[in-house]
């Protein structure tokens, strides 16, 4: 039985199709697809320094993929200036725009060493397109939206061991679905009634009703400490020992967000609000249950402690309930959040055992947290940056006494906090730092000449300042403060135009290339920066628009989501730099975790080799998005280059 | 054998009878030498053996990929396993190129084979890596079954790349690389190809299209133009004998 051999065999070439299966977007595309696109492969040979496409001349005919080595793009000007634009590498392409936009080619490619390409007729590249919505999708729609899912995807496919979907739960599930029927008791009633009740039910908290309306909410808790243990009548009244009005939060919202707002307000019960109403109770045990290791039991621990010497050890523990949450699919927004409550809890636990051992201050004062810690974008042990603000006093004996306890305060407050873990502040932003605790007039006094001062490199130093808030004490001071700032800082133009020049500093690399990172000068490094050229774009960016509109949030994300709000930047804008942003935090976040859990001192750097393709490439569409962020500022405020 | 008994061969030689040979001699009866190589198609061409020896073995897989206007037309390629003659038990080839006796059992035997690549090769010249060895083979078979032989004009990667060692030396006045060894993967890692997994016919026939593409590419930067320009600077140019 001989088989007769064709004379000219149609069959996809098996290379091509190995190589396509390891290729965005290719490898997404039905093998049907794949199969005859790769029949219509075409491999052509480029040596090093052939320019392919000559801009504004070459008739594009085909896509190419590179299949080995590598080219540049660059633009030439009519003087001949040249900009350079990119460089690719095994696995990305060129033409596509060209071949989608119909026009000659818009960039100059030429080959930087020697090249194998793979060409794909502009016939094959349409009929591609209109069979394939994947492919379409990829090479039409924006970069931002088009790799950023997928590349999370693969985030938590590479690094969570073994976790199934549903251990997704704590920022997938909506507190609706876990709620319990909320159990009522009118506030006239005894606590005793409320303790029978409770037990009855095996519940800890009732809610507390009165004219059909809950007015607040009575937990095991309030029994144990404002009944039992100060001897008071069984007889008396719920209303008078109750928690009111009742924290509640939306039905809708994620597991995660109730833990976090349990955890800020230190309680454990919430009434969970659906349509108006009050549909149900939500518990951290609730959620504890359904996660087995929880950042409550931590934040339990650290609210147990009794001495400053216990809180030593609390900060080291935050690594492993990171994990935990990474795992589960946590973004690093909600890390930092996380990292941030857990350490305002450790902050606030010192300083409350603190001021129990010094006595009450003579005036009221608020501890101030700058920099990440103040815009709330924390990571792993990060260093001190803080100060003290205190309420001023006419009286110069009161004067004298609040320096003198404050100076012994802050000095000894250091010191615990370095012994938990904060290293101390290089610069010296440290509330033991003479300079840096004063009182509000002061303050103000300092913040006002920041404000106008035509010298720069002041206000450089200044910027993280202007991030603070208050993590412990008497909210007011620091919040007259911001106050301040957001009337006066609108309408000071220099300071703005300083700040507005400052954003664009940091410039974002130009690009990828293998494992290299590739500067605007096509000078090659082999390790990017994750918070200089990453992050710090887009916090001064938030930053410089935020004072200029007088809003006085602090974190990154917020000032953006409020700037949105009041429609200062687009919507569309606004969604893809918090793409980006917490694209970037991410990668930052992951490659911090890696280096605590190999014993390695946290770090900003990464080596591109360490990237996946997706993660590169996402990150390219993030150093786009900070390009076009710098304009913007470049335009705003009427910056030259 | 020489030159002379070439051209003598060729004038002795009755003409063809089978169409697809008809059409092969028609297509190289007068050849432009003066033309650029770009205009030329080539087939990258490739067989496994039974064996080594040019008298008693013989050919059990062909493949070949086409080249027009200096690209690899990935998707344009022939292959075929042969029934052979003699040895169809496994020999030592076997082992190399991993092609099984049951395999070769249903195979088409040559006779079958030789007008189906003639034809598929065309008017395109004929490209191998010690391209001499293949040649053999096929032109014996093609005197044993259809008493001609083929007048496609072949060009070896093998030469080509001496010519191209001896370039680069003569412009870098480098120290000669006398154990530059010239097999087909030592060579296309030496240049820094995309190497493909070797003695598979088809698979040896790519990577042999990417050495081709990569030389003459590399050798045309060198000013090596038509098709004389590349007979003259290696006379690497052999009838099939």
């Amino acid at each position: 039985m001989a088989s007769t051999p064709l004379p000219e065999q149609h069959i996809a070439p098996e290379m091509v199709l190995d190589f396509l299966q390891n290729t965005l977007p290719f490898k997404e595309l039905s093998a049907t697809a794949l199969a005859r696109l790769a029949k219509k492969c075409i491999i052509d040979f480029f040596p090093k320094d052939t320019l392919i496409f000559h801009q504004d001349d070459t008739e594009v005919t085909h896509l190419y993929v590179i299949q080995k080595g590598g080219v540049k793009s660059y633009l030439k000007n009519a003087e001949g200036d040249i900009s350079l634009k990119d460089f690719r590498g095994e696995g990305e392409y060129f033409g596509a725009l060209p071949l989608i936009q119909n026009t000659k080619a818009n960039l100059n490619i030429e080959t930087v060493e020697d090249t194998f390409c793979f060409l794909f007729s502009k016939e094959a590249f349409t009929e591609l397109l209109e069979s394939e919505p994947k492919a379409s999708n990829f090479f039409l729609r924006s970069m931002s939206d088009k790799l950023v899912n997928s590349a999370y995807a693969e985030l938590r496919h590479n690094r969570a061991t073994g976790r199934a979907e549903s251990a997704l739960y704590l920022f997938t599930t909506q507190i609706g679905d876990i709620q319990t029927t909320p159990r009522t008791i009118s506030s006239l009633e005894s606590v005793q009634k409320a303790a029978a009740d409770m037990a009855r039910l095996h519940i800890g908290s009732l809610l507390v009703e009165e004219n059909d309306k809950v007015i607040g909410i009575v937990t095991d808790k309030d029994l144990r400490t404002k009944v039992v243990a100060k001897g008071l009548d069984y007889a008396t009244p719920v209303k008078s020992i109750m928690a009111s009005p009742v924290q509640t939060i939306a039905a809708n919202a994620v597991c995660f967000d109730a833990l976090l707002f349990m955890m800020s307000k230190r309680i454990h019960h919430l009434a969970v609000e659906n349509q108006g109403e009050i549909s149900g109770i939500v518990t951290t045990h609730d959620i504890m249950v359904l996660q087995g290791t929880s950042p409550i039991y931590l934040f339990r621990e650290i609210v147990a402690q009794r001495t400053i010497e216990g809180l030593y050890p609390m900060a080291a523990k935050i690594p492993s309930v990171v994990r935990t949450l990474v795992e589960d699919g946590a973004k690093a927004n909600n890390i930092t959040r996380m990292i941030t409550i857990i350490n305002d809890h450790i902050l606030d636990r010192l300083l409350t055992l603190m001021v129990e051992k010094h006595g009450t201050p003579p005036v009221p004062f608020s501890w101030l947290l700058m920099g990440s810690e103040g815009r709330r974008e924390q990571t792993f042990l990060t260093d001190q940056d803080n100060a003290l603000i205190y309420a001023q006093s006419d009286d110069p004996a009161l004067q004298k006494e609040a320096e003198t306890y404050f100076k012994a305060f802050t000095e000894e407050a250091i010191e615990h906090l370095v012994k938990c873990g904060f290293t101390r502040c290089p610069g010296n932003i440290m509330a033991s730092n003479p300079e840096l605790r004063k009182d509000s007039k002061n303050w103000q006094d300092t913040f006002s000449r920041w404000i106008s001062t035509p010298d720069v490199r002041e206000i450089l130093q200044a910027t993280i300042f202007f991030d603070f808030r208050a993590g412990f004490g008497d909210r007011d001071i620091a919040d007259k403060l911001r106050s301040y700032l957001a009337t006066n800082i609108p309408n000071n133009d220099l300071f703005l135009y300083h700040l507005a020049n400052d954003c664009l500093a940091s410039r974002p690399p130009l690009s990828f290339f293998r494992n290299f990172i590739v500067e605007k000068d096509g000078e090659h490094r082999n390790s990017l920066n994750l918070k200089q050229n990453g992050l710090t774009p887009f916090v001064d960016f938030a930053r410089v628009m935020s004072l200029k509109h007088g809003i006085k949030e602090s974190n990154t994300l917020g000032r953006l989501q409020l700037l949105a709000e009041k429609q200062i930047i687009a919507p569309e804008f606004h969604a893809e730099m918090v793409e980006a942003y917490e694209f970037i935090m991410q990668i930052r976040l992951e490659h911090q975790l890696e280096q605590i859990e190999n014993d390695i001192e946290p770090d900003n750097f990464v080596n591109p080799a360490q990237l996946t393709d997706l993660e590169k490439q996402t990150l390219k569409g993030a150093f786009d998005v900070t390009r076009r962020l710098q304009n913007y500022i470049k335009q705003e405020f009427r910056l030259g280059e | 054998m020489t030159i002379l008994s070439h051209l003598l061969n060729i004038f002795r030689e009755k003409p063809p009878s089978h169409p697809s040979f008809v059409r092969n001699h028609a297509f190289f009866k007068d050849i432009d030498q003066d033309r650029p190589l770009n205009e030329f198609d080539f087939v990258v061409l490739d067989t496994e053996l039974t064996g080594l020896s040019q008298r008693q073995d013989e050919i059990v897989s062909i493949g070949a990929v086409r080249i027009s206007n200096m690209h690899i037309m990935a998707g344009h390629t022939f292959y075929s396993l042969v029934k052979p003659k003699t040895k169809i038990d496994a020999t030592g080839a076997t082992l190399i190129h991993q092609i099984t006796p049951q395999e070769l059992l249903t195979a088409p035997e040559i006779a079958t084979v030789l007008p189906a690549l003639v034809d598929y090769c065309g008017s395109a010249f004929m490209v191998g890596h010690y391209i001499g060895l293949d040649s053999h083979f096929l032109n014996k078979a093609a005197k044993k079954h259809f008493k001609t032989t083929l007048r496609t004009p072949c060009l070896d990667t093998m030469r080509l790349a001496q010519i191209y060692a001896e370039k680069i030396w003569g412009r870098h006045n480098d120290q000669y690389n006398l154990q530059v060894s010239y097999n087909l993967t030592d060579l296309c890692k030496e240049y820094k190809l995309p190497l493909f997994p070797a003695h598979n016919a088809l698979q040896d026939a790519m990577q042999t299209a990417y050495l081709f593409v990569f030389l003459v590419k590399s050798l045309q930067q060198q000013g090596l133009i038509t098709l004389k320009d590349f007979f003259r600077a290696g006379q690497s140019w052999n009838r099939i004998i």
